[in-house]
């Protein structure tokens, strides 16, 4: 029978939002993690001694993308439960389970809310604000299209990872992932079309030919330095202001 | 003036807890803290100038693995807050333009150099992690809950340590912002779309991923939203 109850694995949802707090090089998330299973750990282990004994254990180093964690926590939290019950896992399944579901996760997870998601909540964002003239509107809807999809699984990825454990990252989920992913990508250039459209004539009026030249040479060279990592896209935008910025200052004289 | 410039060092404060240690929801994103300043302050033109180029930006700014990206969290509550202050000063349209040049060379100045500040931070936490791994081992069960909260209050007093940084050296350079306004605006009428042009083409890159059917759907996208808005316009 289950011992951790869905207010335990809430806690541990909300607890996830510190997973990133004391993030550093040596354990990354490691404490954080620990922060957020505490919950479960301490309905599942009412002997103190034993119960910092794996709190201790869990501040080991553990790294994933952020939204996903609670899948984990989830499916780590079902593990610890077992090994509570003496039902099998020990100390080498839970840091198995930790660097397979870390790894698995970040792959998933970086490129749907990082490489996909952020951009696109972005460019919605940006255009919405735009038109509207005033940020309120495009701010919100970013934040929404963001935030809904990443606290929803926040809070919902703990109870289902328990109940799915490690499995859940197998066949269909993933494959809906994907197709998520390639969606939302094929809208997002949809959107910037319009966005670059709505930059070169505002409310139908198109702007000064110099205006769009320089729209046009950013795109040009935004396109060129994209091919690169290194340096990245703001160091290029920064030298490139500062530059034209002295040049203008430095003909005071003439 | 007391009450925005508070507010805008909280939410200097507030993005620099959002962007990694809590919740990562997505508002410190220069558009939400420029909206929330914009409302702040009373000044939604210059806020929404600066929001948009620097959000564009922010979006191809990704926090991959262990690399430390621009903080564009606090850089953008330092640009917008310093436009604003700037544009405070003078109620004039080219004060207006040359204070949102000046803010979004600040914002992407600050999401740079706040770089090494975070790696710092990150540093004082591994020291946080290996004294609450002794205090646990010794029974402290309660270290990893104040490792937690000294952490993120360590993240917020950094928040708004920069910002203040920022405003006050914006402040003193106001005088001479002012005086050269007109031509820092006409300079500002240039950057702005070249921005916007960098930002659209590193974010057009990140989409298409060198598929031919997506960069069809831009091109197609742009060429209808043009004809769409031109004949749709007045």
């Amino acid at each position: 029978m289950s011992r951790l109850r869905r207010a335990t694995l809430f806690r541990i949802g909300l607890r996830a939002n510190l997973l990133q707090a004391t993030w550093n090089f040596e354990r990354q998330q490691g404490l954080g993690w620990a922060f957020a299973l505490a919950p479960a750990l301490r309905a599942l282990y009412p002997d103190r001694a034993e119960r910092v004994d794996r709190l201790a254990e869990h501040t080991a180093y553990f790294n994933t993308q952020p939204t996903l964690a609670s899948i984990a926590l989830g499916a780590a939290a079902r593990l610890e439960e077992e090994r509570s019950q003496g039902l099998g896992g020990d100390a080498e399944g839970m840091a198995r389970l930790k660097s397979v579901l870390g790894s698995t996760l970040a792959a998933v997870g970086d490129r749907l809310f990082w490489f996909t998601l952020r951009p696109f909540a972005a460019v919605l964002g940006v255009l919405l604000a735009m038109v509207n003239r005033e940020p309120l509107m495009g701010a919100a809807a970013m934040w929404a299209m963001y935030a809904i999809p990443h606290l929803v699984l926040r809070f919902t990825g703990v109870g289902w990872g328990y109940r799915e454990g490690p499995g859940i990252l197998s066949g269909a989920f993933r494959v809906r992932l994907e197709r998520a992913m390639r969606w939302i990508a094929v809208v997002g250039c949809a959107l910037l079309g319009i966005l670059l459209a709505w930059a070169l004539a505002p409310a139908g009026e198109p702007r000064a030919i110099e205006v769009q030249s320089a729209l046009a040479g950013g795109l040009g060279l935004g396109l060129l330095t994209a091919q690169r990592a290194r340096p990245s896209p703001t160091r290029w935008a920064l030298a490139l202001g500062i530059l034209a910025l002295g040049l203008v200052l430095l003909r005071r004289g003439a | 003036m007391i009450g925005p410039l508070l507010g805008t060092l909280l939410a200097g404060g507030l993005a620099a807890l959002d962007a990694t240690p809590v919740a990562q929801t997505l508002v410190s994103q220069p558009l939400v803290t420029a909206a929330l300043l914009g409302l702040a302050w009373g000044d939604w033109p210059t806020a929404l100038a600066v929001g948009t180029v620097l959000q564009i930006l922010a979006a191809s700014t990704l926090p991959i693995g262990a690399r430390t990206p621009e903080e564009y969290s606090v850089g953008g509550v330092a640009g917008t807050g310093v436009a604003l202050l700037l544009a405070a000063a003078a109620p004039f349209e080219h004060m207006r333009q040359a204070a949102a040049l000046v803010g979004t060379l600040v914002g992407m100045t600050a999401a740079t150099l706040h770089v090494p500040v975070v790696r710092w931070q990150r540093r004082q936490n591994e020291g946080l992690a290996r004294w609450c791994e002794a205090s646990l081992r010794a029974g402290n069960e309660a270290a990893l809950t104040h490792a937690q909260w000294a952490a993120v209050a360590m993240a917020f007093a950094l928040g708004v340590a920069a910002c203040g940084a920022w405003l006050a050296l914006a402040h003193s350079a106001s005088a001479m912002i002012e005086r050269e306004s007109l031509r820092i605006a006409g300079v500002w009428h240039l950057l702005q779309p070249f921005w916007l042009g960098f930002g659209i083409a590193q974010l057009l890159h990140a989409f298409v991923q060198r598929r031919l059917e997506r960069a069809g759907v831009f091109a197609a996208a742009l060429v209808a939203a043009w004809l769409v808005i031109v004949a749709g316009a007045p």
